[in-house]
């Protein structure tokens, strides 16, 4: 370390003198040194076309990766593919190889690739054509999206060999105008999917319909394509492809890509106050690390949470380095920024002007912005695959690089800063679909019936497709003659049907505090009714608002700040109702279920409760309907022994305690936003009349997230045992079982004592 | 079954999450009761008697009992059968000296050599080889899930004008139909619609992908009346509605017509019920709208060969004048918009009209009068100098600067125009457009004043 700049020699030597510093060092729980890793190659595929030997040895390729000549094998074999692969791994060779072979064997053929997002459509279109550049052919690659001009829009369609788009244009303007893509049907040998990680849950259901849909139309037109996909590090990447193409896929996993050394650093900040097991801002230290960085110099890509917390710690990090790095050299990343203003960031990362970068999840998708050497993330990223992504920015094929993870307090971070081994050994989580789901399927056989009629005998998903035609006949719908099922009805079903039908549901907050009324943000749909009923204290960056007016039908709320010495709690009334058991297990005095269920769910009503004190200061009712929810859950429940060992009380607070634990921690065995599991406990239920903890998807029909938590139900519990047996406070915190002010001053001691005696997890 | 739709109500219990269903079944609701007030409307009026000269064409009428035939065959509907299957049928003939409005049948073959200039390359248009199409569908747009129920078509055959209208009884018979439509379109040389270029045609082509039936390579030269139809009445007439546009133009009336909109609605209740009577309005609105389709290239056809007005009074507006004048020229009879122009001159009109008929002089390089109509928009607007006078300004003093060299009369009107551009400037203070437009006009001032190389002292200043 020079003495007079402060600086580092290198970046080995600035480690060192992290390693040598106490303070730091203090928080680290953990340093995992990953070992770098020597390039794997395999000669180029001997059935290589020439002229794509020469481009790629133009840019000075002259071997594969490993895993891109296995794809190439495994495509040139017919088989449809499934690659698994870190960021920067020359990914994109897997599929743009076979496919480009492919259009230089036959100019007719024609390619479909699909991406989650329009910016990488964009990155792939440019990609591709320097590839085609190179070789001195014109294969034409066209992205086909909201933002193409009507113009060129017919070339596309007639003569594009390549179309690159996305599942939602598919969905609604490709698949119901498909005689107008007579050519590219009629011709279609590959459908590539990239990002197939990003299709779960329900989304990636709706996806799984949309490529059932796209396989019937090419069917019509003669044409079998071969799927190659592409994802993320996943527990069930083939299981996962499969589910969403419907057929049988050889998964390329053999990563030969070389990798620096990578230096992985858990660092929880300090406790600040042990008893109510307060620890220090994550954000306060995310900027402290990341400005240790920037000052050396190393470009640093830092990941947070929300929109709030990028431009929080933009403008922080700007103001701390500002003596050192202009401001322009440190950009912040998010949805909401400009294309234009995105392409810029992108292109001064890869260019190493800008050395700095706050973003969102954003980034973690496949845009290209080269390789950076270090990376800090904010907060654990929700899942170890996320996680993997993110840190898989920083990471050069031949220096070192490194990555802090800085926990927040919540049970799910503290979890893994505490428990490096699990977030080591263990596989990434699963994705899940369901596209089996009633209401799911129903509404994309209804597209699939206005694309073309359904033939007696014909499939489409799980169900038994006469039952389907004959209830959507009786919805008037569609006509049977002759055998077969007619669309037969003035709408468009593609209209009303969004595949990220989730965030469509969102409920706007509206300012009418200036003439200029603005949007304060976003709530969801289901915690609207406690949030933001009328009369309700919304609270937004740190300011009080009340709202005036709920507009239910049209998911608005109008606020007007406010300053109030109270903030209000609303009560939500949950009833549950079992309507079948399909599954049962028992373990130690614990029963365990799986099935399907209601939930009503209805907002009673609210307390205004005094800041200072706590003490409530009055009430107020909330008339809002009552939400029903049919779907699927799991829930297990103690016995009657462990009921009658101890008051009402207590097992309520247990059970609120363990809930609490549960549901922060069941991500660890999901892909999902935490948002769409739920957790009720209930001290008598009325189904299994003992205190029983719920859980249940929060869509109609369930998405398979409950059903997976059954499976991993004794890991599960065993996991929470643990996790509250070493959280560090005293009695009860929010980073395990909830704050005392929640579940008692005892809660912690009798969740942990219920678990115990019942024995459900050895 | 029971069992399948109890689950799915199951699921779409929960109120608020079945949102996509509750507004169709208001639609439906809705188009329900639109049809009922409308047969109630209708009912009130008596039954006009059809057209003494219109003579169904029950030749190939078969014997039939059940009331559904009864019905059919009072609407002079029949079963076609061909080989690839049935479909149902109606063929009214008419004589050439069926009038219908303004126009008889006959006059199309004066109105051929007129209709050429469309597609000047192809030549002449035998008079059996044109083919006027208007479909009824199930839906809107060119969506695959919409279904050409009723394709109506018109053409002359033996010296008859004959209106086809061909009907499927349910989807799966639209293959037999399609197969004689294509058939028919592979005989024809030219196609008439209205708006059949984006709708009809494109609908057609896809259909028949659908039903896997090859089109003739070559396609027939497409007719499409809309388009001339909005160049010359977009600003005089309300709405380019066939309906409108035949009542407004072409002096016909139609009698308890159903409205197109409602086609859909009515063949759903027949695919419900299985009783033809709703139909019978979709096919009378059919007819009506080919017969209409007819007159109207009877229309442009004798405006393109100069002998329009030989038959009917000018246009009594000069904005139709001067656009219809303005689309001849485009059809390239610049022979045929002059004395349209010369009429329009005499009436008033909106400046802007002014300006557009200047701006065609001035290509056409008719300055002498192109002066005189930027000098009327002035005039017109008063003291006032508003956008249409500021621009005519703007004209003429580029016109005085550039062509008479008269540096002195470009800065007049020049000033004239930065006036105008300032007083809006002060009115609106956020248009950001009309800022720019005032700092175009500054400059122009300044350039003429220093081209002209005199200082001159501006009332209104900076």
């Amino acid at each position: 370390m020079n003495r007079w700049t402060g600086k580092a020699g290198s970046f080995e030597e600035w480690l060192d003198y992290i390693r040598s510093d106490a303070e730091i060092m203090s928080n680290v729980t953990h340093w995992r040194t990953i070992p770098s890793r020597e390039a794997q190659f395999a000669p180029l595929p001997p059935l290589l076309h020439q002229r794509l030997r020469d481009a790629l040895s133009g840019r000075g390729i002259n071997g594969l990766y490993r895993h891109q000549a296995d794809a190439f094998d495994a495509v040139s074999r017919g088989r449809h593919v499934v690659a698994v692969t870190p960021t920067a791994s020359g990914k994109t060779y897997c599929y743009n190889l076979p496919v480009l072979q492919s259009l230089l064997d036959n100019d007719e053929g024609r390619a479909l690739y699909l991406f989650p997002t329009k910016a990488l459509a964009q990155d792939q279109v440019a990609e591709l054509q320097e590839l085609a550049n190179l070789m001195d052919v014109d294969i034409k690659t066209h992205t086909y999206d909201g933002d193409t001009p009507p113009t060129v829009r017919n070339a596309i369609r007639n003569a594009g060999h390549i179309v690159v788009t996305n599942p939602d244009m598919l969905h609604s303007a490709i698949l119901p105008h498909h005689t107008k893509w007579v050519k590219l049907f009629e011709n279609l040998k590959f459908i590539v999917i990239d990002e197939v990680h990003a299709y779960r849950g329900v989304f990636g259901s709706h996806v799984a319909n949309v490529i059932r849909r796209l396989k019937r139309i090419a069917a019509f037109y003669g044409s079998r394509p071969q799927f190659i996909c592409a994802s993320a590090t996943i527990d069930n990447p083939r299981e996962h492809a499969e589910a969403l193409i419907g057929e049988a896929v050889t998964l390329v996993d053999n990563n030969g890509a070389p990798m620096g050394e990578k230096h992985f650093v858990f660092y929880n900040p300090p406790v600040v106050n042990k008893q109510l097991g307060i620890r220090k801002s994550s954000v306060l230290e995310t900027r402290k690390l990341a400005a240790l960085l920037l000052k050396q110099g190393i470009q640093t890509i830092v990941f947070a949470r929300s929109r709030v917390r990028v431009e929080l710690l933009l403008t922080y990090l700007q103001e701390l380095v500002r003596d050192k790095l202009a401001p322009s050299t440190i950009r912040g990343y998010r949805g909401g920024y400009l294309p234009n203003l995105r392409r810029e960031i992108e292109r001064g990362l890869r260019s190493g002007e800008i050395r700095g970068v706050v973003s969102t999840n954003a980034l973690e998708l496949g845009i290209d912005i080269g390789q950076l050497q270090a990376c800090v993330l904010n907060g654990y990223p929700g899942t170890v695959a996320s996680t993997w992504q993110q840190s898989g920015r920083a990471g050069r094929r031949q220096e070192s690089s490194v990555t802090f993870m800085v926990a927040s307090s919540n049970p799910l971070d503290q979890y893994m800063i505490q428990n490096p081994d699990f977030f080591f050994n263990r596989p990434p989580e699963r994705a899940l679909i369901h596209p089996d789901n009633l209401l799911i399927l129903i509404d994309h056989v209804k597209c699939a019936a206005y694309e073309l009629p359904f033939n007696r005998g014909d499939v489409f998903g799980g169900e038994k497709l006469e039952d389907l035609m004959e209830f959507l006949v009786e919805e008037k719908v569609l006509h049977y003659a002759d055998d077969r099922w007619y669309w037969m009805n003035q709408s468009f079903p593609a209209h009303n049907i969004s595949l990220r039908s989730a965030a469509q549901e969102n409920f706007v907050i509206v300012d009418l505090t200036d003439s200029q009324h603005r949007v304060l943000g976003e709530v969801d749909r289901f915690s609207a009714p406690t949030l933001i009923h009328e009369e309700a204290i919304y609270i937004h960056e740190g300011v009080q608002y009340q709202v005036e007016k709920l507009d239910y039908p049209e998911k608005k709320a109008y606020v007007r700040q406010v300053d109030v010495e109270y903030y209000t709690d609303a009560q939500l009334a949950v009833e549950l109702k079992v309507l079948h058991v399909d599954k049962e297990a028992s373990t130690g005095e614990l029963l365990r279920q799986y099935g399907e269920l209601t939930v009503n769910a209805k907002a009673t009503i609210f307390k205004k409760i005094r800041l200072s004190t706590h003490e409530n200061i009055g009430s107020g009712p909330i008339h809002l309907p009552e939400e029903e929810l049919h779907t699927s859950g799991y829930w297990f429940s103690f016995s009657e022994e462990a009921a009658a060992r101890r008051s009402k009380n207590e097992m309520q607070f247990a059970l609120l305690g363990i809930a609490n634990v549960l549901v922060h921690i069941a991500p660890l065995y999901l892909m999902c936003d935490p948002f769409d599991i739920r957790v009720v406990p209930q001290v008598k239920a009325v189904h299994t009349e003992r205190p029983t903890i719920y859980f249940y998807d929060r869509y109609p029909g369930g998405i398979g997230l409950s059903e997976r938590l059954y499976q991993v139900h004794d890991e599960l519990i065993s996991r929470a045992k643990a996790l509250i047996a070493r959280c560090s406070c005293l009695s009860g915190c929010p980073a395990c079982v909830g704050p005392i002010e929640e579940v008692g001053l005892l809660g912690k001691e009798q969740a942990m004592q219920l678990l115990t005696e019942v024995g459900g997890a050895e | 079954m029971s069992g399948f739709k109890e689950r799915m109500n199951r699921l779409r219990g929960g109120g608020s999450n079945s949102g996509s269903e509750i507004p169709e079944a208001l639609a439906d609701e809705a188009s329900a009761a639109a049809i009922e007030e409308e047969l109630l409307r209708s009912e009130g009026e008596k039954l006009a008697a059809k057209s003494a000269a219109a003579m169904p064409d029950l030749s190939e009428q078969e014997p039939g009992v059940d009331p559904e035939e009864a019905v059919w065959r009072q609407m002079g509907v029949i079963l076609r059968q061909t080989d690839k299957g049935c479909y149902l049928q109606r063929r009214i003939q008419y004589p050439g000296v069926f009038s219908h409005g303004t126009h008889t049948l006959n006059e199309w073959r004066s109105a051929e050599e007129g209709l050429r200039k469309f597609h000047g390359s192809r030549g002449e248009i035998g008079e059996e080889a044109i083919l006027y199409l208007d479909l009824e569908t199930t839906g809107l747009g060119s969506g695959t899930g919409n279904v050409p129920f009723m394709v109506g078509l018109a053409y002359m055959e033996s010296g008859f004008w004959v209106v086809e209208q061909n009907l499927i009884r349910h989807p799966s018979e639209e293959r037999a139909m399609l197969h004689e439509l294509a058939l028919r379109i592979g005989r024809c040389s030219h196609l008439a619609t209205y708006n059949g270029k984006s709708f009809d045609w494109p609908l057609v082509k896809s259909r028949m992908i659908m039903n896997a039936i090859p089109l003739p390579s070559e396609e027939p030269a497409h007719l499409d009346f809309l388009h001339p139809s909005r160049s010359i009445w977009r600003n005089t007439l309300p709405s380019l509605k066939l309906s409108y546009v035949e009542e407004e133009r072409l002096g016909i009336q139609r009698e308890e017509d159903v409205p197109g909109s409602l086609a859909p609605s009515l063949y759903f209740q027949y695919l419900a019920s299985g009783d033809p009577s709703p139909l019978e309005g979709v096919f009378r609105h059919n007819e009506s709208d080919l017969l209409s389709l007819v007159c109207l290239s009877v229309r442009f056809g004798l405006l393109l060969s100069g002998e329009i007005f030989n038959r009917i009074p000018y246009p009594e507006e000069a904005e139709e004048l001067v656009r219809c004048g303005l689309w001849l020229e485009k059809m390239g009879l610049a022979s045929l918009a002059e004395p349209l122009y010369l009429l329009a001159e005499g009436k008033e009109a909106d400046s802007s009209l002014w300006l557009k008929l200047a701006e065609r002089d001035k290509k056409a390089g008719n300055f002498e009068r192109a002066v005189l109509l930027w000098q009327k928009v002035v005039c017109i607007s008063g003291s006032r100098i508003g956008p249409d006078a500021q621009e005519a300004c703007v004209q003429l003093s580029m016109y005085f600067e550039h062509r008479v060299k008269d540096l002195q009369q470009g800065l007049l009107f020049a000033e004239m125009a930065l006036r105008g551009a300032e007083e809006r400037e002060t009115l609106l203070k956020r248009g950001e457009k009309r800022k720019h437009d005032a700092v175009g006009m500054r400059a122009r001032v300044e350039r003429l004043r220093r081209k002209a190389g005199v200082q001159h002292h501006l009332e209104c200043g900076e």
